[in-house]
């Protein structure tokens, strides 16, 4: 079966993770997707962790990750031969994935007017912090900024240690992810009808309506505890500590037997203290004691694989080596390894779903910068010799 | 213009958040969804709704359900029992999508897997939602709400600097499977248009919040070099904070980019005399010199509230943001502006307001056009119109306890 978005073809106009995270999706599922660079390249390939701690623009592992599967065209769209040649690629495209912020989109003259101009089957998805109008919308953000303004800092982290960002760009991914689904909603439009449309996503609006049942309670009923829980829920919803590394606990009220078989304390299950959820709640305490004493002398493997064959809700913080050695992972071939000319070979997760039974998902490499400006605005954008060279001239190729 | 999934109708077999929550997305952008819960296992978000049990049909009152079942039909229905089944078929039949989030061997136990519902409809997308996925040496293990995040690798680097792994706010990979669900799902659409096939598609919760730490991996399998938490810091950039505001438990994240915004951060806090100290001219003296660096930026974030801090250093070009908390989110300007929450009427459970479809598509909106439904709500339109039963064939789906109008209040205690 060939890949599902074959034939589906979209420029990334996409900087640093959002909009190169949304990007990477219609790489892995079969689009051709074409990443137009500033001269320099994305900002992301600047960001280290480098292969050996080496600045490169070729080894960044922030910019071979968001960017696997895709073309690179280095091309400066302030100079007027650079924006003309990038208007007749997206005549050419079914969708353009961007996130600058939305005045400087402006500036470079390139609205959903001027796009729809050239070509009003496209598709264009913008995703930016807070999105394309209202008042905050000329602010600057970046992935801290819409993680506090988007309500997850607050409810992150323990009360006496402050709200906590999530590791990595958490926010940004959010961007990415929502753009992709909302894109492809788009798509099916434009497939439909033949008619193109601007798809505005607010990562501020996407993430504050997800913070688990906190809107609703406070929405509804004006139920808001207004403090972070840190590691625990309750003694029962939590992370625990254990000899090489730390046990995560989620135990719903059907598991209280098989968690208490898990860890061989029969004695628990029989205690009246902890008999139903509502008691264990109401001695949290003295049942996290337990709780932190078990943990202590358990080791991580142990515990998950006999919580597994009990079915017990228990699992362990996976490392990035858990992640490379897990045997769940490798089973399903749900970690690939991916070569690159400049960084070597490593590992890269996907698919994030599986489309069909093989998955449907490519594993191209992500593109050196500028590889392919020559082919793709010769061959897509129709661009002669001498309006390559006269675009080269100009300084407008990088 | 008519919506994105105008004339698709999706069976939703979920539970709890991520399911009901992606499928809710379905039909914000146009889906006609049926919800499908057993009278004796029926969402445990109805149980999580903090109403009195003493509540003329509390279960139909909770806003945790009620936010994430809006835009959909509800039918009862017990797939245990064999008419349940049957039912479920003949609606399999007749719809688009069917979406499942039970464990990994539920649904072929009760003869609804792939093979059978495609014998009945060949075109059908079938979506199963497992937590470690349908195959691998894991796929019977348990795994809810705040072990996905764990098995994804997120845990691991999250965490105050110099502290232990540390779990996120809430259940997120909940969420993000329920976005991606979307996305997927209109894969298989465009897919099926196209060659007229169905498809079946597994997102296992922690392989797809796995790719939010992409990086990470990528990182790890070159340089062999575990990085551990840093809680709000950045791993090159100078200053990244949160720090304390005027008022309880209030603060503001500011983070600088470049030489560019420090400069500005530098003369908006009045402290012109910074970037010439050797100290913090230049990203990476800030970045060894943070501690002391955050400690001149929190002295001024005391003096105000962090919303006045925010517009403040934004009107100078400095990328900061209040850190909001549920209340703030709920009065903040930038979604008020933008429509994020919205007036809401529920026949059970009376008005408030809730969050709008989040993505604005320009000629083809979301829509909140349904409130959820109460248990059971749909059954005659389902019965009725969409299969065409007589009154016989409902009336013993009724005896023989496939369906119900009432759901067993026992459950869930």
């Amino acid at each position: 079966m060939p890949a599902t978005l074959t034939g589906l073809r979209v420029l990334e106009l996409g900087t640093f993770v959002s909009a190169p995270f949304c990007g990477k999706l219609f790489a892995g599922y079969g689009a051709e997707v074409i990443k137009v660079e500033p001269p320099g390249g994305d900002l992301a390939r600047a960001h280290g962790p480098f292969k050996d701690g080496v600045p490169n623009p070729e080894t960044s592992a922030l910019f071979l990750y968001l960017n696997t599967g895709k073309k690179s065209v280095e091309l400066d769209l302030r100079r007027p031969r650079g924006r003309d040649a990038f208007l007749r690629l997206a005549a050419r495209c079914d969708v353009l994935v961007e996130n600058f912020r939305p005045a400087d989109l402006r500036a470079l003259g390139l609205t959903y007017a001027a796009l729809r101009e050239v070509n009003p089957r496209l598709v264009l998805v913008s995703i930016t912090p807070f999105g394309q109008d209202g008042p905050y919308s000329g602010y600057r953000a970046n992935n801290l900024i819409a993680f506090a303004m988007g309500g997850q800092m607050h409810m992150t982290g323990t009360q006496e240690g402050g709200p906590l960002k999530n590791g990595g760009y958490q926010a940004d991914y959010q961007g990415g992810l929502n753009g992709f689904s909302a894109a492809m909603l788009a798509v099916l439009a434009a497939e439909r009808d033949g008619e193109g449309q601007h798809v505005d996503i607010s990562v501020q609006h996407c993430m504050a309506p997800i913070l688990e049942a906190s809107i609703p309670y406070y929405s509804y009923l004006g139920r808001w505890a207004g403090i972070r829980r840190g590691n625990h829920m309750s003694s029962f919803i939590g992370i625990y500590p254990c000899q090489d590394g730390h046990l995560g606990v989620h135990v719903m009220p059907r598991n209280w037997k098989p968690f208490t078989d898990c860890i061989g304390r029969p004695d628990l299950l029989a205690d009246p203290r902890f008999e139903t959820q509502a008691l264990r709640a109401a001695h949290n305490d003295e049942l996290m004691a337990e709780l932190y004493a078990w943990a202590a002398t358990a080791k991580k493997h142990d515990v998950y694989r006999r919580a597994g064959a009990m079915r017990a809700p228990i699992t362990f913080v996976h490392t990035m080596q858990d992640l490379i050695e897990s045997p769940q992972l490798n089973a399903r071939g749900s970690i690939r390894r991916i070569e690159h000319p400049a960084a070597g070979t490593a590992s890269y997760p996907g698919p994030p779903w599986w489309m069909g039974p093989d998955g449907g998902w490519t594993t191209g490499r992500a593109p050196l910068l500028g590889e392919h400006t020559s082919v793709v605005l010769r061959d897509l954008a129709g661009l002669s010799a001498p309006e390559l060279a006269a675009l080269h001239n100009e300084g407008a190729l990088g | 213009m008519t919506a994105p999934l105008q004339g698709i109708r999706v069976i939703d077999l979920t539970a709890v958040w991520a399911g009901p929550f992606g499928a809710r997305l379905l039909g914000d952008y146009g889906a006609e969804v049926i919800k499908v819960e057993s009278p004796r296992q029926w969402d445990l978000l109805r149980a999580l709704g903090l109403i009195p049990r003493e509540t003329p049909r509390w279960y139909n009152r909770s806003a945790y359900f009620n936010h994430n079942n809006r835009d959909k039909l509800g039918l009862a229905l017990d797939l245990a029992i064999p008419s349940g089944r049957d039912v479920l078929l003949r609606l399999c039949a007749i719809s688009d999508v069917i979406v499942e989030n039970f464990r990994s061997d539920v649904m072929d136990n009760l003869g609804l897997s792939y093979a059978a519902v495609s014998g009945v409809n060949p075109a059908i997308i079938y979506v199963s939602m497992p937590g470690h996925g349908k195959t691998g040496p894991e796929k019977d293990y348990v795994a809810y709400g705040t072990n996905v995040e764990q098995l994804a690798g997120l845990v691991s680097l999250s965490g105050y600097e110099g502290g232990e792994p540390m779990k996120t706010g809430f259940s997120y990979g909940d969420p993000m499977a329920g976005t991606a669900l979307v996305g997927a799902v209109a894969m298989a659409i465009r897919h099926r248009n196209r060659t007229g096939e169905g498809m079946y598609v597994e997102l296992a919760q922690r392989e797809n919040l796995s790719m939010f730490v992409g990086e990470h991996l990528v990182d790890f399998s070159m340089n062999g070099i575990p990085r551990t938490p840093i809680g709000n810091r950045h791993p090159f950039l100078a200053p990244h904070n949160r720090y304390r505001s005027a008022g309880d438990d209030s603060w503001i994240a500011i983070a600088c980019e470049n030489d560019g915004q420090f400069l500005a951060l530098c003369q908006a806090i009045g402290r012109p005399d910074l970037p010439g100290d050797e100290r913090f001219s230049t990203n990476v003296a800030r970045k060894a010199n943070e501690e002391e660096l955050d400690g001149i930026i929190g002295a001024w974030t005391l003096q105000r509230g962090h919303y006045e801090g925010m517009h403040i250093l934004q009107r100078a070009g400095v990328p900061a943001g209040a850190v909001l908390s549920v209340p703030e989110l709920l009065s903040d300007p930038q979604l008020r502006s933008r429509g994020a929450w919205v007036e809401h009427s529920h026949p059970d459970a009376g008005t408030w307001e809730m969050e709008s479809p989040p993505w604005e598509l320009s000629r083809t909106p979301g829509h909140i056009r349904v409130p959820a439904p109460g248990f059971a709500e749909h059954n005659s339109y389902v019965f009725r119109d969409l299969l065409g039963l007589d009154d016989d064939a409902i009336a013993r789906l009724y005896a023989e306890g496939a369906t119900a109008d009432t759901l067993d209040e026992s459950l869930h205690r």
